[in-house]
Formats: structure tokens, C-alpha cells, sequence
């Protein structure tokens, strides 16, 4: 998969214990997100912040410590993550989305990856990794 | 109902805290509030950890976070026992235990938090 120049950023702000059909809601995006071979997404936690409700949620107090902030950052062409919108506005009850237009400088993995996880042709969109800080890699195989 | 998941962990942290603190004080002679000390040391080095641990790091998932944390070690540890304790020994004019165990108390947790935090970073 390419992708460069142009590109749009989908940051998605969620809770944590934010849930989709059972299952943590970042974790379903990201799913779905690797799913349609979107180029790549990235799950951060955040420490402190609040959200339409004005509840405030930190680390620094332990009874406000629950439900901590997850940001999901999504990157691909714009035509391709514009499709996916309106399937995420539905995942997303409670949240900002915002979207922005990046310059794509350098979109690449290691040369010749390709770790056989059953995508269609050996194209590597990204990796999620499992429950610990999910993070993406993002690759490209030689196209 | 993670309200009454709390209150579980809250449950086995005053047990555990009953058998820890009831050990410990036969275990020692004397008047000194040891069992206490124990329980407020230890499980402040378990809260530091747990908090790296599910927090810092997502080792432990966040729902657990508060059964945790808030119900088992809230329970497991105990302010209001070290201040009859320490109160104790002023009336009976044990001045320096009574400052001991105070100082010492708040100390030894720091100390405990501390290192439970660095423990949960560096596993």
C-alpha cells in the first residue's frame, strides 16, 4: 500500500471503558480499521482531560482515575477514510472526531516485511498489537 | 454493578487485613501498633504497583482498576485504626511510639508507594 502526500487524520476521542458490542470500543475501531486495510491507527491513553459531559477524569486522584481518555489517530487518503466515517459516527456515542489534512512525508516498515497474517496479495496495511498500549506499525510491502 | 464489584474487593481487603493485622500482632510483643504498620506499609507498596501496573501500563485492565485500588486495598489498609492507635498510646503517654508510628506510618507508606511504582514500571 502507498501513501503519500495528501492524507487525512481522523482523531477520534473516546473513554476508556467505552464498549462496542462487547468489546473495548478502541479496540473495535482499530479492528475495523485493519479490517477495510485502512493505512494505519494508533491507540494513546491519555492522562487527565474531560469531554462533553465536564466530568474530569486524572490519574492524579484515584477516584476520578477510572475511565481515563483514549485517542485514536487514523491516517489514509482521504476518499478511503471519508467511507469509513459514517460506520465510525455510529461506533462513536460519546466522543469528539475530529478530522484533519497531513502531508504524508514517510509511510514505511522494514524492506521485503510481509509476516504471512493472512492479507489478501501480502499487503501489510498495519499491525495492532494486543491489550497493553495498542500501537500500529505501519508497512508497506514492495509493491 | 461495578459498584457492587468494588464492594467485593473492599470485602476481601477488611478479611485480608483482619488476618494480616491479627498475625502480625501476636506475632510481636509489646504495645506497639505493628499490625497496623504492616498492613498500611504493605498495602501501599500494592497499591503503587497496581497503579504502574494498570494506569501507566494497561497490564491490568481498566475495570479492575477500581476493585482494585479503591475496594481491596482501600479496605486492606486502614487510617482510622492508625490514628485510635496512635491516640492510644498518647493517653497512655507514650509520646514517642505515638510520634514513631504517625511519622512513621506516612513514611514508610511514601516509601512503600514508591517502590510498588517502580517495581510495576521495571516488570
Amino acid at each position: 500500500m502507498k501513501l503519500d502526500g495528501r492524507a487525512l487524520l481522523v482523531r477520534i476521542y473516546i473513554g476508556e471503558s467505552d464498549t462496542w458490542r462487547g468489546k473495548p470500543l478502541y479496540q473495535a475501531i482499530v479492528e475495523r480499521m485493519r479490517e477495510l486495510h485502512i493505512a494505519g491507527a494508533t491507540v494513546l491513553r491519555g492522562i487527565e482531560g474531560f469531554g462533553a459531559h465536564a466530568h474530569l477524569h486524572t490519574t492524579r486522584l484515584l477516584r476520578l482515575s477510572e475511565d481515563l481518555p483514549i485517542l485514536i489517530e487514523i491516517v489514509d487518503a482521504e476518499e478511503r477514510l471519508r467511507a469509513v466515517l459514517p460506520e465510525l459516527d455510529e461506533m462513536v456515542d460519546d466522543g469528539l472526531i475530529t478530522l484533519e489534512r497531513v502531508e504524508v512525508f514517510a509511510y514505511r516498515g522494514p524492506a521485503g516485511a510481509g509476516d504471512g497474517d493472512g492479507d489478501a496479495g501480502g499487503t501489510e496495511g498495519m499491525r495492532a498489537t494486543g491489550e497493553g498500549g495498542e500501537s500500529a506499525a505501519h508497512r508497506r510491502t514492495d509493491e | 454493578m461495578h459498584v457492587v464489584v468494588i464492594g467485593l474487593g473492599g470485602f476481601v481487603g477488611a478479611v485480608a487485613r483482619y488476618a494480616v493485622d491479627g498475625w502480625v500482632s501476636t506475632a510481636m510483643r509489646g504495645s506497639f501498633p505493628w499490625g497496623t504498620l504492616a498492613v498500611n506499609a504493605s498495602g501501599s507498596l500494592l497499591i503503587g504497583l497496581l497503579f504502574a501496573l494498570s494506569t501507566e501500563r494497561a497490564v491490568i485492565p481498566a475495570e479492575l482498576r477500581g476493585p482494585l485500588m479503591i475496594g481491596f486495598v482501600g479496605a486492606y489498609t486502614t487510617f482510622s485504626t492508625l490514628a485510635l492507635e496512635s491516640w492510644r498510646l498518647i493517653e497512655d503517654g507514650a509520646w514517642v511510639p505515638a510520634i514513631a508510628n504517625l511519622g512513621g506510618s506516612v513514611l514508610l507508606g511514601i516509601v512503600a508507594v514508591v517502590a510498588g511504582i517502580a517495581i510495576g514500571r521495571a516488570i
